[in-house]
């Protein structure tokens, strides 16, 4: 096959994306435990963690400038290459998510918390975990079905969300309780952007194997 | 004002860039069934394609896919080689290039060529360019169309001021933007170019593609070239030719696999064949 090297190159990206999905669904996995646990050391842990996501998206980026600059890629290639840095942001953004939710909870830690709230919150965590995880298998199998089956799996993240707000809203009347709760509805658009950001993965899976790129839903939805 | 969802489709691109300054309108050429042979050797098969008025389009394809037999079959120059034969349509603005009374010089003043190596006469740079409207008897007027064409193909401020000195003591990219301009001064419809920055360093490469940019808001471009992100850089529209194994085991010859915008072609292009030769897999 010719372009050995540039083939080389764009395995070795695609690998790096994975390695970098791979260390955001072990921060999301962190932050989904740190609302169950409410352990203060592993929030830290997780807001820590941050740093190798990031080492990878630099990493990514460095290596598409050059690889752009150097071999000039076309076609299906370039998709790729434009879809892997897409990705790279998106898994990034994933891991910002991962923070905000881990640095939260500490902030509320010494509130009581409210557990119909924090069981919403934990079946959302472990659903975008699967959207994640979804949404990196589709990009490798290069299956666009698989990844339109993401829009389900955000309606009932969505639904989530609006039915932790709602219990959010009807305990705002107790005392005390206000602070925790704000702090969770945060928690909640932190991992409901998850999704989406999973979601957006999974339209550049669809964007390489049709070489058109259309968002799966509008914004109204 | 509504809003609309979200959408980019690579293949519209193109279209989208051409209309807003109206170019690609019209029609300059419309070649249907085009074969042409070698002493009875098939070089290119059976291509169907439209040339648009103010265009670039560019050809490209590995060697021996018939892009420069094809791009010479627009003013007749397989005409000039013993034995060639072309069978098929090629209507010039609807009229038959081929047709027994077209005069195969009006054809060449009317659609210039430039070529891979820069050839120009061994004579003075002035008389390089004065050459073919002399003989064409546009004689008015000669040193101000001398000046203009020099002007049009941006080298009048290199060579100004030696206008009397031999065009073969300019350098390589000079001599070809000279023969460029050689081509605009008996003012043609259309721009052939075979190859024309191929023997070129990378700083005169940008003047010629440059130039290409000027020049298609008055002429219609053709360029076949090698360079593939030249044609990505260039054309409005990029045909891709490539080799077809004839059934029979005789040989082999040209076919046009795609054409359409260079966009396309260079982002997302439909045949597996043109996938694989932009993106290097070929062979």
């Amino acid at each position: 096959m010719a372009r050995v090297e540039f083939q080389a190159s764009l395995d070795g990206l695609e690998a790096t994306l994975q390695e970098q999905g791979a260390l955001v669904l072990r921060a999301l996995r962190g932050a989904v435990d740190v609302l169950r646990s409410q352990d203060v050391e592993l929030c830290d842990e997780v807001v820590a963690f941050d740093d190798e996501v990031d080492a990878r998206y630099h990493g990514i980026e460095r290596s598409i400038a050059l690889l752009l600059a150097q071999q000039s890629p076309v076609a299906t290639d370039l998709r790729l290459v434009l879809a892997i840095l897409h990705n790279s942001i998106h898994l990034e953004r994933i891991g910002d998510q991962c923070v905000t939710v881990a640095k939260l909870t500490k902030l509320a830690a010494e509130l009581e918390p409210h557990n119909d709230v924090v069981e919403g919150l934990t079946e959302m965590g472990e659903r975008a975990e699967e959207m994640v995880r979804v949404a990196l298998d589709s990009f490798a199998t290069r299956d666009v079905e698989q990844a339109r089956g993401l829009v389900d799996l955000d309606e009932l993240n969505d639904r989530t969300n609006h039915k932790v707000s709602d219990q959010v809203l009807l305990m705002a009347s107790t005392p005390g309780t206000q602070e925790w709760g704000i702090r969770m509805i945060i928690v909640a658009r932190c991992i409901e952007r998850i999704g989406d950001n999973a979601v957006d993965i999974g339209e550049q899976t669809a964007f390489i194997v049709t070489g058109e790129f259309h968002e799966f839903t509008d914004a109204s939805h | 004002m509504s809003m609309t969802t979200p959408r980019i489709d690579s293949g519209k691109l193109g279209e989208l860039a051409a209309t807003p300054d109206g170019r690609g309108a019209e029609t300059v050429f419309a070649v249907s069934d085009l074969t042409v042979s070698y002493s009875g050797n098939v070089a290119l098969k059976g291509v169907d394609l439209a040339i648009q008025k103010n265009f670039v389009t560019a050809f490209i394809g590995p060697s021996g896919c018939g892009k420069s037999t094809f791009i010479r079959c627009f003013n007749r120059m397989n005409d000039l080689v013993p034995g060639a034969r072309v069978d098929g349509e090629v209507l010039y603005h609807g009229r038959d290039l081929y047709g027994a009374n077209v005069d195969p010089v009006e054809v060449r003043r009317r659609i210039g060529m430039v070529f891979q190596k820069p050839n120009p006469f061994p004579k003075s740079i002035y008389d390089n360019i004065a050459f073919g409207p002399r003989i064409l008897g546009m004689k008015q007027d000669i040193d101000e169309r001398v000046e203009r064409t020099l002007k049009h193909a941006a080298l009048w401020d290199e060579v100004k001021d030696r206008l009397k000195e031999n065009a073969l003591g300019l350098s390589g990219g000079q001599q070809q933007r000279l023969c460029i301009a050689r081509a605009l001064a008996v003012e043609p419809d259309v721009i052939l170019m075979d190859e024309p920055a191929s023997a070129l360093d990378p700083i005169s490469t940008s003047r010629i593609e440059d130039l290409i940019h000027e020049l298609k808001n008055e002429y219609t471009i053709v360029i076949v070239t090698h360079n593939m992100q030249q044609a990505a850089r260039v054309a409005d529209k990029t045909a891709f030719f490539s080799v077809e194994l004839r059934e029979d085991g005789s040989g082999r010859h040209g076919i046009l696999v795609e054409y359409d915008q260079t966009t396309k072609v260079f982002t997302n292009p439909t045949d597996k064949r043109t996938e694989d030769y932009v993106t290097g897999r070929f062979g």
